[in-house]
């Protein structure tokens, strides 16, 4: 009696059986970006996609002193402005030493396309097409109603095919949208909710009923949020990478959750406009994984400076400097909402929209969700410190 | 799931080229019930709140066997059946989310068994391990998520006991213990993660046949 050719057979079946193990389903947003550039850059540009936290002063006219849309201006970025205030985009540039400006300047209806371009040496430099509400396919973006461009990332990257017929592997192309997405998402979301908890609290529905309702509603907010993200990525490759670009930083977008803006949120709200901007985020990574780019996560910088303001140099990092009542007074009664694009830091002038004793400087916010010069200026050495690390500059 | 395709015929072949004894052949047929007892790593997932999870429910189907005699005492089985239906519901701060998703698994199994008594006896209990390799097919969720679980392999045990009629004839009960775990990914607006541990008990009863 022989019993090995059992026991050889049941080892074999037993290999073969692992052999069919694993088969894991594949995750998205696991993977990584892939052969982006490791050599240092010689940048001839800046070219900037975004929306307001990479506006270099597209709505200046919207700030004009004499009310006409003529300079000078006493705001147009979303910071804490003044003759020397830029944002991050610039101080890259200006550390490559480079210029960007406006790819467009105007607001409520009249607009004028790479207004540097009266200066023909400057025709080159209208590379900044961050707009403040943009969106990233949708042109109707966050304040279009007011007069706002909000001319979307698709068009901002189209504008620039237009003007300058492809991208260079001289450029430097740095994206940073999606927050005004999540605003316009978190809006439908919380009138869903209303809706939901307005129901539920009368009793026409029952509380799973209104969980599950609140469940799809934010499910719904996500789905949008991945079609945006996916959209981008697609830009990126067939839009920037396909038509010439070699250096492309793809910033994550800011989780708005985490600035005072969300702060002002109750808790389960936040954690639906955080849930926004992870959603986002996952999308956009596993839209360009295996792309030539660079993904930068500013998250990571905001998160720390947020834990360790000393850091960074900052002493506030939770209150705004702009003060909204001011802001309504220089507005004329215009903007009750403290925008920081009129937002003048300038000590001792009429116009000054700062809270007493807040810094430009050491204060992290300038209104609910955008940078201070002095955050901008913790951003750009973030962003720098992350090109350094690729080899780019 | 190649290998395996290939593995059954070569193994049964095998098997019946070995040595030829009387009656060393033993057909199956029963009625059996799938109980999970199931354990995950709680869903993890963007926009899933903490404390979300899920468990599994138990299925009825039939299974068919077929065990190779290589000894009096010692036979190899092949266990296989209609693979049974799992629903999973979900639990805990998701519990409102009902049944999100349904799969039937695929589980051949491939069991040593050592059987009591002398062959011709009455009773015959007998024990038996092995391995079990479970695929899910159907997959489908009632949400609008693409799910995705990975194949598990894992040991099996099981204790049954054979009633030996007159002729071939032979009924049958067992009880079995099987490790099947799996990975799960659903995609949809975002991507949930889980990890399933089944731990399913499995009772058969049934005919069988010797020939």
């Amino acid at each position: 009696m022989n019993f090995r050719p059992s026991w050889w057979l049941a080892a074999v079946a037993a290999a073969a059986l692992v052999a069919c193990g694993g088969n894991d389903p594949y995750v998205p947003g696991s993977g990584s970006t892939q052969g982006a550039p490791t050599t240092k850059g010689s940048f001839t540009a800046v070219v900037s996609f975004g929306d307001s936290l990479s506006d270099v002063g597209t709505y200046a006219p919207a700030t004009s002193l004499t009310q006409n849309g003529q300079a000078p201006y006493f705001g147009g970025r979303f910071s804490t402005n003044s003759a020397t205030a830029t944002v991050w985009v610039e101080n890259l540039a200006t550390q490559l030493g480079l210029l960007v400006t406006p790819a467009e300047v105007g607001f409520a209806g009249t607009s004028v396309k790479c207004p540097a371009a009266a200066s023909p040496a400057l025709a080159s430099t209208c590379t900044g097409y961050g707009q403040g509400g943009a969106r990233i396919t949708d042109p109707s973006g966050i304040g279009k109603a007011g007069g706002a461009l909000t001319v979307p990332v698709k068009t901002q990257i189209a504008n620039h095919l237009a003007r300058f017929g492809s991208f260079k592997s001289s450029d430097l192309v740095l994206l940073l949208a999606g927050d005004n997405d999540i605003f316009v998402q978190m809006g439908l979301f919380a009138a869903t909710a209303a809706q939901v908890q307005a129901d539920a609290a009368a009793g026409r529905i029952t509380p799973d009923q209104a969980q599950l309702a609140l469940f799809q509603a934010q499910s719904t907010a996500q789905g949008a949020m991945k079609l945006a993200a996916l959209e981008l990525a697609g830009y990126v490759k067939d839009q920037i990478i396909a038509k010439g670009a070699t250096y492309v930083a793809v910033l994550l977008t800011l989780d708005p959750a985490i600035t005072p803006s969300g702060n002002a949120l109750p808790a389960d709200a936040r954690g639906v406009e955080s849930a926004l901007a992870d959603t986002f985020n996952l999308w956009l990574r596993e839209g360009l994984t295996g792309q030539p780019v660079k993904l930068i996560d500013p998250n990571v910088l905001l998160r720390d400076a947020l834990a360790t303001p000393s850091k960074y140099g900052l002493v506030n990092v939770t209150h705004p400097t702009c003060d909204a009542d001011k802001i309504k007074l220089i507005t004329g009664g215009r903007v009750s909402d403290g925008s920081s694009l009129f937002c003048n830091a300038t000590p001792g002038v009429v116009f000054n929209g700062m809270r007493t004793g807040a810094d430009a400087n050491t204060w992290l916010f300038a209104d609910g969700v955008h940078p201070t010069t002095g955050g901008h200026r913790m951003l750009s050495n973030y962003i720098a410190e992350q090109l350094k690390s690729f080899g780019w500059i | 799931m190649k290998p395996i395709l290939h593995a059954w015929p070569a193994l049964v072949l095998a098997l019946g080229s070995a040595a030829a004894q009387a009656q060393d052949n033993v057909a199956k047929f029963g009625v059996t019930r799938y109980d999970t007892h199931s354990k995950t790593s709680g869903i993890a997932g963007i926009g899933i709140p903490p404390g979300a999870d899920a468990s599994t429910g138990d299925a009825t189907t039939w299974l068919l066997t077929y065990e190779r005699m290589v000894t009096p005492q010692i036979g190899v089985e092949l266990v296989a059946g209609k693979p049974p239906k799992i629903t999973a519901q979900a639990t805990g701060s998701v519990a409102f989310l009902g049944e999100v998703m349904s799969a039937h698994s695929v589980s051949p199994t491939v069991l040593v068994n050592w059987h009591f008594g002398a062959p011709g006896a009455l009773l015959r209990p007998y024990v038996g391990a092995g391995i079990n390799y479970t695929k899910f097919t159907g997959v489908r969720s009632n949400y609008p998520w693409q799910v995705g679980l990975s194949d598990s392999v894992g040991p099996a045990v099981q204790a049954g006991l054979d009633v030996n009629l007159s002729g071939a004839w032979v009924l049958w009960a067992s009880v079995a213990m099987v490790k099947v775990k799996s990975d799960l990914v659903a995609v949809g607006a975002t991507v949930l993660q889980t990890t399933i541990d089944f731990r399913p008990r499995v009772y058969s009863a049934g005919v069988g046949y010797r020939f």
